[in-house]
């Protein structure tokens, strides 16, 4: 802990963009803590002052419009594993939230907003937002802005700056007959995977695959969104040859594996292929079983 | 200076309740709530482990749900209730029945994971009474043991379910 840090609780949004827009960069946001405090605990940041947004009762709550969801970044991974409303248009962020290391505390605790702005490589979230085309919702003094998730990972550390917040999270209703999967490789249940790939699957009257959209995590330092480099040879027949260009193109794509305890950099090339085979698989299936499905209707 | 830099503080007011007791006292904006269960109110049964959230050794309950207290901001349990191990037995210092059957079937070794495995327990068996082997070993997932191996901790958790089946008892 460092000696002396100054602390707010501000009462909603407006107050917190407020405080944040007069603070000087020494000041950090935080919420679960998740991320934060193992840092703190050692030393590893010690922020100037605390902007604790844990209270806010504002961003806790799941929506649903015409439009979709709107989900308030202080949702916790628990609550985003069991909504209702979430198991029923985004059921893959249902599922990706189940996959989150560090074990029911951490899903009790953590918060979705947390686990974007860390742009972990590791983290299961924000792959699931690339392939449901999720945007992000950003409130500073000059108002809230919505960026897509996509453009979220080009920045460089999000671009949020130091006087924004990220306020919500927001996906679109999915495409009927629209297929998802969800594939981490992982050592043991609770802990990091070596190589995560969520995909989503729609397909044509004739069977034909018509879009795949496929993000890979945790082989290189920033999330691989690969949905455009696949949209080039589609649409296309659900044969092994689409299977070995989509490894293709996901192992090329991985320019400087990570290293570390998850395993070697080669490795986890290797394994970002194969994960991306079984999450498109996956989505295929169901997809399939969709459209069977509505036939019999 | 405008208006807004009046809500920063120097301390942290935290009103909370720990094993039923209120506490209310300015803290350190950046303590975790692990230190200020240990360091001020002395209930060192949650224990301290990795500080990084990993081990699940200070396991405690915020408003009903499990959260590791090393990784969590003591100021964000405002107005919570809390209960750590200490609060998990009988006011008459009776074992919770999930401590009862980590004792008979040999779950605890050296006991520094006990909070965690505890508390996930318990959380398990509010959920699922009559929990399959799977669903067991997941919800121990976000707890390290050094000395067991798990498959004491296994048959203890399976223990707890068996003797909350057959008690009809499915409250916490």
């Amino acid at each position: 802990m460092s000696l002396r840090v100054q602390y707010a609780r501000p009462l909603n949004v407006d107050q917190t963009v407020a405080l944040l827009g007069e603070l000087s960069s020494g000041a950090v946001i935080i919420a679960g803590g998740q991320e934060l405090m193992p840092f703190i605990n050692y030393g590893r940041v010690s922020p100037s002052v605390l902007v604790d947004i844990s209270g806010l009762k504002d961003l806790q709550n799941i929506e649903t419009s015409d439009d979709g969801l709107s989900i308030g970044a202080l949702t916790v991974h628990r609550d985003i594993q069991i909504n209702p409303l979430i198991n029923e248009i985004a059921p893959l962020l249902a599922h990706a939230a189940l996959q989150i290391g560090g074990g029911r505390q951490v899903h009790n605790q953590g918060t979705i907003g947390g686990n974007i702005v860390a742009m972990h490589p590791l983290y299961d979230i924000i792959p699931a937002l690339l392939v449901l085309d999720a945007e992000i919702e950003i409130t500073s003094q000059q108002g809230s802005r919505i960026v897509s998730m996509a453009d979220l990972i080009n920045e460089s550390n999000h671009k949020m700056g130091t006087h924004a917040v990220l306020t919500r999270v927001l996906i679109g209703n999915s495409p009927a007959g629209q297929g998802w999967g969800y594939e981490k490789l992982k050592i043991t249940d609770g802990c990091y995977g070596s190589a995560n790939a969520a995909a989503t699957v729609c397909l044509a009257e004739d069977g034909q695959v018509q879009s795949v959209r496929l993000a890979i995590g945790a082989v290189t330092e920033k999330i691989l969104n690969l949905s455009e480099d696949l949209a080039t040879f589609l649409p296309a027949s659900p044969d092994a040859d689409l299977d070995s260009r989509i490894a293709g193109i996901v192992e090329s794509a991985v320019e400087q594996p990570l290293s570390d305890q998850q395993g070697h950099g080669e490795y986890r090339r290797a394994m970002a292929g194969v994960v991306a085979r079984k999450a498109f698989h996956q989505a295929l299936d169901m997809a399939r079983q969709d459209m069977a499905l509505r036939e019999r209707m | 200076m405008s208006e807004i830099h009046e809500i920063l503080e120097e301390t942290a007011f935290l009103q909370c309740k720990v094993n039923g007791v209120s506490f209310e006292e300015e803290i350190h904006p950046s303590m975790s709530l692990l230190d200020l269960l240990r360091e001020e109110l002395k209930l060192t049964g949650t224990h301290m482990g990795c500080m990084t959230g990993h081990c699940g050794a200070c396991t405690v309950s915020v408003d009903g749900r499990i959260i590791k207290s090393c990784i969590t901001p003591a100021a964000s349990v405002q107005r919570k209730k809390v209960i750590t191990i200490e609060g998990l037995a009988g006011a008459d210092d009776s074992l919770h029945p999930v401590q009862e059957a980590f004792c008979e079937a040999s779950g605890f070794q050296c006991g520094y994971c006990a909070p965690g495995m505890v508390f996930s327990t318990v959380e398990l068996l509010n959920e699922h009474p009559d929990p399959s082997d799977a669903q067991i070993r997941k919800a121990l997932t976000g707890n390290l043991c050094r000395c067991t191996g798990y498959q004491s901790i296994v048959r203890s958790v399976r223990q707890a379910a068996n003797q909350k089946t057959a008690s009809g008892d499915h409250s916490e």
